[in-house]
């Protein structure tokens, strides 16, 4: 791993210059996955100042054939865009593929295989149609499901929702972690959300409301679900050298990168293995791996006091006290206690998921991560509008994480100078 | 000397022997659909029932032994390192830590569940069943856990620590499936 002062060194960085999206909608009928993708990704270029014409390399981050109704949806989104010609190649790591398309893309221009590089995340799930409940949701929970291993694990009936509750459950047990803390998530994100204008969620709801709200998987309910979103986000990634060439006034560099994948089979962490003992599933070491990683690589020693803003990935409530820990905002099992302390809200001392993350904004699995790290460079340089908060040291977080059990997880951390 | 496409005629008109799944699903839906619906949406967008069907003959490879011994025998197998002597359940040809060969052995009914959820939300195969109980439970001789059903009985939630025994069904096919865990009274 090349640290980012190397890099620096080397005027061999790597910056986000644009971002895109569309409104992050529960279902897009006008619109096609491919025209989705389209709509982002034309803002994101004309954000950058640059035409598709210009862009050396794409990296797709699209979670699900099935979503799309199409294996291979890349292929058919580079078609549209009028990219031929130019490589494309596609990411899917489950909710953390906006994440890992950020890796793809900054490794393109990182290694000099490109100059200027799009990563468009896209998705769209609620064409699924569940035929016997005369609605989507079941069938997109179904699509889902095929990514639990299929011998051992789907068909038991399990789903994205119990996956992740059996982790929560775990840091419940080991830590005393409650409903209501995690609860506090949902109510913060769900208000976030009123202040960016492409969410889908925002809402002024209460603890009691989240309580109240029907349970889904124990302990999560209703509420504490961020809930399935077609959208599409894009960035535009490009060399320092690029950068300097164009005269770009307010680029926002990659400072570290970290990524880590642990074993699917959620059932063998609790073995004893070479990252050592493991002994109960309440902690997620990819994700500590993951964060330490890109703080290593940006040269971050006290991410409490170095971080001015993160987007954490909040599919459930839960999973975003796991993320304070991981992230080193806390301490291991004070997650709980962070978000009582108001630490994350957005006048707190370190705003999480200013957007409405996942809960507030919407889960538009391919595009999520993608639109968490566009979030933290517009928080950066002071474009995010109504939701912008106080930036001191000029650096922010974005945490991607996917996969059954949380297998996946990216950390992006971004910088401005 | 037959042409290489009368061949191809014949072989088509052989090869089918029952009307394919496919189209059977087909008419369901496109019968069921209402049409009504589609051309009001006509003048924005326009919908129809599609679907993404696939069939499978699945080998299950040297896992085999795991399934033939549940339906078969109602009896749980792990596979146990050569190298270092991690218990796998469920079971893998070789170990993922040292990269020995393991061996196939029996594993205990009882076991501990590690955490566990119950579902009271599903898709439409599984809404008959909610509440359902699923989570990993580790055999007491096995080092890994296996994700399983547990019977929640008359309770609402399985805690972690929670001692379980095996139960197998009746009728078994060489599924996962074929065996659930209940509370250990």
């Amino acid at each position: 791993m090349k640290s980012y002062k190397k890099m620096k060194s080397e005027k061999g960085r790597v910056a986000v210059v644009g971002t895109g999206q569309t409104r992050f909608e529960a279902r897009t009928p006008l619109s096609t996955y491919f025209e989705l993708a389209l709509e982002a990704s034309s803002e994101a270029v004309r954000d950058a100042g640059i035409t598709f014409a210009e862009v050396d390399s794409v990296v797709y981050g699209i979670y699900n054939d099935l979503f799309e109704r199409q294996i291979m949806p890349d292929t058919y989104v580079h078609d549209y865009l009028g990219l031929y010609g130019k490589p494309g190649t596609r990411v899917t790591t489950g909710g953390a593929t906006g994440g890992y398309a950020f890796r793809s893309g900054f490794a393109e221009i990182a290694s000099g295989l490109a100059d200027v590089t799009l990563v468009i995340g896209v998705e769209k799930a609620q064409d699924c149609y569940d035929w016997a409940q005369g609605k989507s949701t079941p069938e997109v929970l179904k699509s889902i499901a095929y990514s639990a291993d299929m011998t051992w694990e789907f068909p038991l009936g399990t789903s994205a929702a119990s996956s992740y509750a059996i982790l929560a459950s775990a840091h419940m047990r080991k830590y005393g972690t409650t409903e209501e803390q995690a609860a506090m998530v949902s109510v913060k994100n769900h208000g976030n959300a009123f202040n960016n204008p492409y969410a889908q969620s925002p809402m002024k709801i209460s603890v009691d409301d989240v309580m109240a709200s029907r349970m889904i998987s124990y302990p999560f309910k209703m509420l504490d679900c961020s809930l399935y979103t077609e959208g599409a986000y894009a960035l535009v990634l490009m060399s320092e050298n690029a950068v300097r060439r164009r005269g770009l006034k307010d680029p926002v560099w990659v400072l570290g990168i970290g990524s880590s994948n642990d074993k699917s089979f959620t059932g063998s962490r609790s073995a004893k293995d070479r990252l050592g003992m493991y002994g109960d599933i309440a902690d997620l070491r990819n994700h500590y791996a993951a964060a330490n990683g890109a703080y290593e690589m940006a040269g971050i020693a006290d991410p409490g006091k170095g971080i001015d803003v993160a987007e954490l990935h909040d599919a459930f409530s839960f999973t975003e006290i796991q993320g304070y820990e991981a992230m080193g905002f806390c301490r291991k099992g004070e997650g709980g206690k962070f978000i009582e302390n108001g630490v994350p809200l957005m006048k707190g001392d370190l705003p999480v998921s200013p957007s409405g993350g996942l809960i507030g904004a919407g889960h538009a699995v391919g595009a999520t991560g993608v639109m968490q790290i566009g979030e933290v460079a517009n928080q950066l340089r002071s474009r995010a509008g109504k939701r912008q908060v106080e930036i001191k040291n000029g650096k922010g977080l974005a945490h991607s994480i996917g996969g059954p059990g949380s297998s996946y997880c990216s950390v992006s951390v971004l910088g401005v100078d | 000397m037959r042409s290489s496409t009368e061949k191809a005629k014949e072989t088509a008109k052989r090869e089918l022997k029952a009307e394919p799944l496919e189209s059977v699903i087909d008419k369901m839906i496109t019968e069921n659909y209402d049409r009504s619906k589609q051309s009001v949406e006509r003048e924005r967008f326009f919908e129809i029932p599609d679907k993404m069907v696939m069939f499978y003959k699945y080998s299950y490879g040297q896992q085999s032994r795991f399934f033939s011994e549940l339906q078969k025998n109602k009896a749980l197998y792990g596979s146990k390192c050569k190298g270092c002597g991690m218990v796998y359940f469920p079971p893998r040809s070789r170990c993922s830590e040292c990269y020995s060969d393991t061996e196939w052995v029996r594993v205990k009914d009882e076991g501990t569940v590690v955490s566990s959820t119950t579902s009271w939300y599903a898709t439409s195969e599984f809404f008959d069943k909610v509440p359902y109980a699923v989570g990993y439970v580790k055999p007491l001789d096995a080092d890994t856990a296996m994700l399983q059903r547990i019977d929640l009985k008359s309770s609402e939630f399985v805690e972690p620590g929670t001692p379980v025994i095996a139960r197998f069904k009746e009728k078994r096919i060489g599924v996962v499936s074929d065996f659930w865990y209940e509370v250990k009274e």
